[in-house]
């Protein structure tokens, strides 16, 4: 039982937004479609909501083993939540909620009694019970986008799809309501698909995370798998901070300049030119070399605002600069000043032997 | 001590609200009061015996008749039009789009006789309607065309803005929750626009209250059937009766003010999604 999507591919004039993209979503699940703007995310949300169709071929889009490659949004029955509400002004808070209710074929339509109820329940979850008679125009940002959640949520969709549901709205209000969101999943498990271009926020708040670009997949599995195991330069570069050190790699390591380090899954490359991916926090700092293990650089800022302190740092093999982030526990024992010398050692180091372009 | 006056960020407002009621005083209230003098010059017996004389009361029954007539058939054709203007992309569209400030720029005498010929039982149009029995020219359903002829581009231009800056998504949005395209018109965006053309409606019905240039052409102009109350007080002038002539100027002036004033209240409350003050 899931909501499906396979071999799409969608063209705009010379633009393919979509490349033979496929994509599997099971029953329940909270997937998030992460990707820089342009990779196709959001074409990708709207046809398996109904409002752009995929490119002729073999796509097809399957809600529950149902093809509805063909039917229009009006029929699909998938919720939809726009990263700018797309409330409707001219009605009240109920009425916008009461929508999707009150324009269903007389023989289904509920009575005024049943749309009170089920309104009244949707308000109740979305804890805005008071302002049912507000005015969009009235509410604040985050408030609007929980009522045009519950809209999409009155219509009982067999998916919810939400267009960057937070992207418009300020940094504190957007981790309440991602936390608030992941609650709402809990409760009601609905099949639910989210686009949005914070890794963030998709790693926090999916169950899992498929990394788009430039029109195709790139990567699909839990946050801890994609964020531990990048299958790609591209995935470990959008999920966080990276330090790129180019080296060699001979046997199990890599040199960086006169230093070894020990990486994963080299697959047996013998003496070739590769690029090192290591995050600043996989960055040691000692006042004392160590051996083989560590190679000297100069400290060029120091930020320690925040839980964690930021270092930028110089090679002095002049092999280019690099970040570190240390806990703050590390940096208050270390001291470090800009200006000094120091010794780095590099933890989790990484190699992707295919394609070193980012 | 609190100040009683509030510093606002934007300059000028002593300046800008007086040069306003000076340009107000100037152009429309002086010369509108100027009437109410003048008409009071008139014995009350007098000013009734003008203001409700069995033609007056005919021509104010066209006047606003066809008037309230031309700007309904303007506000669903020339929805049509904006519509159309906006929403589709077709060969000759910007031609199209410059034919509709056309009754703005011809003079409406000419108008009037273009109509008035076209229309005639041996004119062009009027050479087809007359086996069925229909007269335009010279009758009140021509002075309907006119007044509908001048009205169409205020609602044309009053609409197409608000329509182009309608948000697609909104459409989307009410198709994603099951409405079909019949529903998302009327129950989206048909309110959104509404304010807009009640706008572009009071403005063609003002106007055609307004209207004599075409009108004394395409009309017969014949007391009781035939003639609008603008005519009338041409009649009246013509006769060097000027206060009787000012008295039916400042009857119409009442009741459109009354008639305008509604409509802005409508249109006010067709609008009240947007106050943002919590109710």
């Amino acid at each position: 039982m899931s909501v499906e999507v396979k071999n799409v591919t969608k063209k705009f004039g010379n633009f393919t937004a979509l490349d033979n993209v496929n994509l599997k979503v099971e029953s329940g699940e909270l997937v998030a479609l992460l990707g820089p703007s342009g990779s196709g995310k959001t074409t990708l949300l709207r046809v398996v909501a109904g409002l752009e169709f995929p490119d002729a071929g073999n796509a097809q889009v399957l809600f529950y083993g149902e093809d509805v490659t063909t039917i229009p949004a009006s029929q699909r029955k998938a919720g939809f939540a726009f990263q700018h509400y797309a409330l409707f002004r001219h009605l009240n808070v109920f009425e916008n909620i009461a929508f999707g209710l009150r324009v269903r074929p007389k023989l289904k339509r509920p009575g005024e009694e049943k749309i009170r109820a089920r309104v009244g329940e949707l308000l109740k979850l979305i804890q805005l019970e008071p302002l049912a008679k507000r005015f969009p125009s009235q509410l604040s940002g985050g408030q609007r986008q929980r009522v045009a959640l519950a809209r999409a949520l009155a219509v009982e969709p067999k998916v919810l799809l939400l267009d960057e549901p937070f992207g418009a709205l300020d940094a504190k209000v957007r981790r309440e309501l991602r936390r608030w969101l992941r609650k709402l999943h809990d409760e009601i498990h609905i099949t639910t698909l989210f686009v949005t271009h914070d890794q963030e926020e998709a790693l926090e708040v999916a169950d899992r995370v498929a990394i788009l670009r430039d029109g195709r997949i790139e990567q699909i599995g839990t946050p801890e798998e994609i964020y531990d195991n990048p299958a790609t330069p591209f995935v470990y570069d959008f999920l966080g901070n990276v330090n790129l050190f180019s080296g060699r790699v001979r046997e199990g390591t890599v040199i960086i300049g006169e230093t070894e380090f020990a990486v994963e899954e080299t697959a047996g490359e013998t003496d070739t030119d590769a690029v090192a991916f290591v995050r600043p926090h996989d960055i040691r700092i000692t006042r004392e070399a160590n051996g083989q293990k560590t190679f000297p650089a100069r400290i060029l800022r120091c930020n320690a605002a925040g839980p964690l302190a930021n270092l930028e740092l110089e090679r002095l093999d002049g092999g280019g600069n690099f970040a570190a982030q240390l806990s703050k526990e590390e940096f208050q024992q270390l001291q470090p000043k800009a200006g000094e010398q120091v010794f780095v050692e590099l933890k989790n180091v990484k190699i992707f032997s295919d394609d070193f372009s980012i | 001590m609190l100040r009683s006056q509030q510093r606002g960020v934007l300059p000028g407002f002593r300046l800008t609200l007086g040069y306003t009621l000076l340009y107000l005083s100037l152009i429309v209230i002086i010369p509108l009061a100027a009437t109410f003098v003048k008409s009071s010059e008139l014995s009350w017996a007098q000013f009734s015996q003008t203001v409700f004389s069995p033609p007056a009361l005919a021509a104010y029954r066209l006047s606003f008749g066809a008037s309230f007539l031309a700007a309904a058939v303007n506000a669903i054709f020339g929805f049509i039009v904006a519509w159309v203007l906006v929403r589709y992309d077709f060969f000759g569209k910007q031609f199209v789009d410059a034919l509709v400030d056309l009754p703005f720029a011809l003079p409406t005498a000419v108008a009037g006789i273009t109509l008035a010929t076209l229309y005639a039982p041996n004119g062009w149009l009027g050479g087809w309607l007359a086996p069925f029995g229909i007269k335009v020219s010279y009758t009140q359903l021509g002075i309907f065309i006119a007044l509908t002829f001048i009205g169409l581009p205020f609602i044309v231009r009053t609409v197409q803005p608000v329509l182009a800056d309608l948000d697609s998504e909104l459409e989307e949005a009410a198709a994603s929750l099951g409405a079909n395209r019949w529903q998302a018109f009327w129950r989206v965006i048909f309110p959104m626009l509404s304010p807009a053309l009640l706008t572009g409606f009071s403005l063609a019905f003002a106007r055609a209250l307004g209207e004599y240039g075409s009108v004394v052409f395409i009309s017969s102009n014949i007391p009781m059937k035939t003639q609008i109350v603008p005519l009338l007080i041409m009649g009246e002038l013509d006769g060097f009766h000027l206060a009787r002539a000012t008295a039916l100027a400042v009857v119409m002036l009442v009741i459109s003010f009354l008639l305008l004033l509604a409509i802005n209240l409508l249109q006010w409350w067709s609008n009240r999604y947007n106050a943002t003050n919590p109710a």
